[in-house]
């Protein structure tokens, strides 16, 4: 794992003093308030619809217990004892003052960690696979790269006042757990036709109010041109990108209006121009940041107490037949720990909670955490004859729901309980379906699962890439909920279909349900997934049984 | 020109604790929607927040707000509105903490 | 419900559903167009934008007609004629539209910009934008369509105007009446009997926001009434369509902004760079990019900085403007003009604050120029505190 140096230490201190100055001088009315707005969200701090809300970086989604009991001390002593585990790898605390978010940030640069970027028309914390360095199907780790560009894009001064947020999302295996193609920049580590390692690049993806599938701007980029191709790319944007509509600004309003091939044209050129700037610096420097990413040695021992509990302990079975994922060292596994328990809000997670998570890592998983944009924590490195004792201690924390990847896995923004910007609540329909399929004990048996859920347009809770996407609007003063079907977030990405008119707050949960129903209906066999039944027969059975007052009308 | 107004109440977020606040009729920030001034003209509306954005020392984002007359003072119309008198759904935490 | 459409936003982008619609409907009048397209499921969910002007009842009647529940989407930019007001009222109760939705401006964005209500002598694209544009923005929100009452016959940049057409492929925009006259329209109000705007008998034949409409004359264009004087005949909401053209609001509207700069604290202008606070020692004046005689240019914030590529070495003073301290198309256009080998003296002039500074300096400006307003406002040891702009620097040691 990467830790700071002497010169990103310094530099997160000068940016926590600044940001100290900056609150004086607001207050004290040097700044005005359109002056500080950008300052502010530059640093992580939003005015949301009850409270501030500061968002804290959790750079590629990697951290170590060390960190993680920070963000527990940050909770109880400025916040209100828990935190909110995002779909970008942040964690959001909804009630800070503002005149201890200097502190708070102090807190976070004593253990590495920063605010910086995380909001604002800028590029954004960098995020990567949750399973990066671990995964067996890895071509290579990710997050060195991710670190790099973390560097380079953090107060790179041309790109403070882009026209619009800039998200950039690397993943290092071809099985996507990043949902790069829905990023401005994705990056796709592969394997060329010579066996050399390098990135397909992306560009243009986006969800949002106008979804769009990131287009393959470079197919191979070798791994030394990373930061001046990236750097051709935002600094043709931030000249191209509109800035006469902030719902038109975003790069893949960009890429799509001036045209692929033009795009790519000028960002060749620029990198062209750009190339030479990068004279070996960069790359010194990667290869200090990949030493600290080498996987630490996992000790191989007997696998007897774990495959004892499998066969002897059902509810220990369940847990790890979801929760677990193939590791690349044998006998080890990457426990997923879910945020999810029925009933709560998704991704929320208590002080206790984050401090006993710290301290499995710290027993059981090389020190380290993951958060995955699904809103979950990972154990990456685990062996498995410690999977039963790390499940009894879940259990007792409330943490050991078995439920990854199942429908009331549900990834939802904070919705209309918390954003400023939200037109309906997410998390209360989130509680409401998982709730409501954990009584009908269905979960198993429906398999497979994705539901998404925003609370808005933006779609900060990937709704267009849900099997089941629901998005909350409001349609002349009252909560109405619109239902997406088919969206997939995987390597085979896909926007989700409308089904038709939505529901209302009262009506939503059952609709989901029969969305569900005729999905078990439809279904050929247990095996067959949702979205492969759905991709089988279509949208005509769901939506004949969400609107069957319509049909009958077609009918007569 | 008549055109029926909606009563309005004026809102914003305080400057340093960021919670909901109103504007009474004796240009105090309340955290009581009922203690608000509900304003019935529109030209006073706009007035009003005029008033209100010019306290940049206090308040954030000052705006106008739907609202009627309840039993108690003047009550949100709109559900944004009236879960901002509350908090979130799902802990008691917000204004609803101290009810 | 009405008219869900059956499309996927992905695999039925607007292009390709304009086209099909334009072929489909080609040879077909205003009404059939009209009719087809509130059933149209390519069309899918749609509203009457109608400003309730000259010619609008046209299409409110044929709505009224067709389907009185329609969405009808009127923008009070709260600059309209009283008359025009009046007239919505009288219009919809006589028709019998049963939802009309009177959208207004965001209060707040009017407080902040435009609080006296002014905005539209000063800049009335902004005014525009804010008042008319943004609302219908957020209005049109919900629609997959939109039907507006533009004719070729109209001019300038109507005058090859279809049925359908993409709206920077988020919306299609029907014109039903793309291919009338104005006969046409005089014909069908004419004979359905229908109310005529107030105003039109008073030599407005075209109706928009008080300030900026006038009356023509006889042979005059019907539209030289609106913004006269202007270099503007589109208002933003019609200018966007098909590949979406953008307004250059810096180029318009010269001598307004002409009068606004005579004022004192314009021309106090302070100078600041590492030292700290200074006067102004350029006194020469400051031409356009396009001269090619300059020895000090000003480049605007939308300016391609290749336009000076070959005349750099002739050049002692390069300003870039930054119209507001949140478009930072100025940093890139700096670091492009170092990149491309100019070694004179660069200077950020404009809305800079003291936090930018550093950026500034990085992206290789040597000075920036900032009004008196501001230089009160943020004092000199603001912008000093960050005089050491060479430190805590990320990219000096990528870029080596």
């Amino acid at each position: 794992m990467y830790s700071y140096t002497e010169f990103d230490e310094a530099f997160v201190r000068e940016r926590v003093a600044q940001f100290r100055q900056q609150v004086e001088r607001r207050i004290d009315g040097a700044l005005t308030e359109d002056e500080f707005k950008p300052l502010r969200l530059m640093n992580g701090l939003y005015l949301q619809l009850h409270a501030y809300m500061l968002r804290v970086a959790i750079p590629y989604g990697t951290l170590n217990s060390g960190q993680m009991r920070q963000l527990a001390y940050i909770a109880e002593r400025w916040d209100k004892g828990y935190g909110h585990f995002t779909t970008r790898q942040n964690i959001q605390y909804n009630w800070p003052k503002l005149k201890d978010v200097p502190d708070m940030l102090d807190a976070l640069a004593d253990v590495g960690m920063h605010a910086i970027q995380t909001s604002g028309n800028t590029i954004r914390n960098v995020t990567a696979d949750h399973f990066a360095g671990a995964a067996a199907d890895e071509i290579e780790d990710p997050r060195p790269y991710a670190e790099l560009l973390r560097q380079w894009s953090t107060d790179h001064p041309e790109f403070q006042f882009l026209p619009r947020k800039f998200k950039i999302a690397v993943s290092g295996a071809p099985n996507d757990r990043a949902v790069v193609k829905a990023h401005d920049i994705g990056l796709e580590i592969v394997r060329n036709d010579t066996g050399e390692v390098g990135f397909r690049v992306l560009a243009g993806g986006g969800l949002g109010r106008t979804p769009m599938i990131g287009k393959v701007i470079r197919e191979f980029l070798p791994k030394d041109d990373l930061l001046p191709y990236c750097e051709a790319i935002v600094s043709v944007y931030n000249l191209l990108g509109r800035r006469d509509n902030k719902y038109k600004a975003r790069i893949k309003i960009t890429v799509h209006e001036t045209g692929l091939e033009e795009f790519r044209d000028r960002v060749e050129a620029r990198f062209a121009q750009l190339r030479p700037e990068f004279g070996g610096a960069d790359q010194a420097l990667l290869a200090e940041i990949k030493a600290q990413f080498a996987r630490p040695p996992l000790q191989a021992s007997s696998l007897a107490a774990f495959e004892s509990a499998y066969t002897n302990d059902p509810v220990f079975r369940a847990w790890t037949d979801t929760n677990i994922a193939e590791h690349a060292e044998p006998g080890h596994a990457i426990v997923t720990i879910s945020l999810k328990a029925h009933g709560a809000t998704p991704g929320d997670a208590t002080a206790e909670q984050m401090r006993e998570m710290a301290d499995l890592a710290q027993a059981y998983s090389q020190d380290e955490l993951r958060i995955s944009h699904e809103q979950n924590v990972i154990l990456p490195h685990v062996h498995k004859s410690d999977l039963p004792a790390i499940h009894a201690r879940l259990k007792e924390a409330g943490l050991a729901t078995a439920n990854v990847g199942l429908v009331s896995d549900i990834i939802a923004c904070p919705g209309m309980d918390y954003c400023a910007l939200a037109t309906a609540r997410s998390i209360p329909v989130a509680q409401q379906i998982a709730t409501r399929f954990d009584e009908l004990k269905l979960e198993h048996d429906i398999g497979p699962l994705k539901i998404k859920i925003s609370g808005c347009i933006n779609a900060c809770g990937h709704h267009h890439v849900g099997h089941i996407g629901i998005l909350g609007l409001d349609r002349a003063g009252v909560e109405n909920y619109q239902i997406t079907l088919g969206g997939d977030g995987s390597e085979d990405t896909a926007i989700g279909t409308r089904t038709g008119p939505g529901f209302a707050y009262d009506q939503i949960v059952p609709a989901i349900e029969t969305v569900v129903n005729t999905y078990l209906d439809q279904r050929e066999s247990p095996d067959e997934t949702f979205l492969q039944t759905y991709k089988r027969v279509g949208m005509e059975p769901f939506k004949a049984a969400l609107y069957p007052d319509q049909e009958k009308q077609r009918a007569a | 020109m008549s055109r029926k107004f909606t009563p309005k109440v004026v809102t914003a977020n305080a400057l340093l604790e960021g919670d909901v606040v109103y504007l009474t009729a004796d240009d105090r920030w309340t955290r009581d929607h009922t203690e608000a001034e509900l304003i019935e003209d529109e030209a006073h509306a706009q007035v009003r927040l005029v008033d209100a954005s010019s306290r940049a020392d206090e308040v954030v984002g000052a705006y106008l707000a739907d609202a009627k007359p309840g039993e108690d003072g003047p009550e949100p119309v709109h559900f944004r509105e009236v879960f901002r008198t509350r908090g979130p759904s799902n802990y008691a935490h917000g204004k609803q903490e101290t009810v | 419900m009405r008219h869900e459409p059956v499309f996927d936003p992905e695999r039925d982008p607007v292009q390709l559903r304009v086209d099909a619609l334009n072929d489909r409907y080609r040879h077909h009048g205003a009404t059939a167009v009209l009719e087809r397209a509130l059933g149209d499921a390519q069309v899918g969910r749609i509203a009457l934008v109608s400003s309730f002007g000259a010619e609008s009842v046209v299409l409110l009647h044929m709505v009224s007609v067709m389907d009185r529940d329609t969405p009808v989407l009127f923008i009070d930019t709260q600059m309209l004629f009283e008359e025009t007001l009046q007239y919505q009222v009288d219009v919809s109760e006589q028709l019998g539209l049963t939802n009309v939705q009177i959208l207004r401006p965001d209060p707040l964005e009017v407080q902040r910009r435009d609080r006296f209500g002014a905005l539209h002598l000063s800049d009335p694209d902004a005014c525009c934008a804010l008042r008319k544009t943004e609302t219908l923005e957020r209005a049109l929100a919900p629609y997959d369509s939109w039907i507006t009452g533009r004719k070729r016959f109209q001019g300038g940049q109507r005058t090859d105007l279809e049925f359908f057409e993409n709206e920077g492929d988020i919306r299609i925009k029907v014109n039903p009446l793309a291919h009338w006259a104005k006969e046409d329209v005089r014909d069908y109000m004419v004979n359905n009997r229908l109310p005529r705007h107030p105003l039109v008998s008073q030599g407005y034949p075209s109706i928009g926001c008080k300030p900026c409409t006038s009356k023509v004359g006889d042979g005059e264009d019907e539209r030289a009434g609106r913004w006269r004087g202007r270099d503007k005949d589109e208002c933003g909401i019609h200018f966007l369509d098909g590949k979406p053209v953008r307004a250059a609001p810096d180029a318009q509207h010269e001598e307004v902004a002409e009068t606004a700069e005579g004022d004192t604290t314009m021309s106090e202008r302070v100078i600041v760079t590492d030292d700290g606070f200074a006067a102004d020692d350029w006194n020469g004046a400051l031409a356009a990019p396009e001269d090619e005689d300059a020895t000090a240019v000003l480049l605007p914030s939308d300016a391609d900085p290749e336009v000076l590529r070959g005349r750099l070495d002739g050049l002692s003073l390069v300003a870039v403007e930054f119209p507001s301290f949140a478009d930072g198309r100025g940093f890139t256009i700096a670091r492009r003009l170092r990149l491309m080998g100019y070694k004179g003296r660069l200077r950020a002039k404009g809305h800079v604050i003291a936090d930018q500074y550093a950026m500034a300096r990085r992206v290789g400006f040597d000075e920036v120029e900032i009004d008196a307003d501001l230089a009160a406002r943020q004092p000199e040891d603001q912008w000093r505190r960050r005089s050491a702009w060479q430190a805590h620097d990320y990219q000096s040691r990528l870029r080596a």
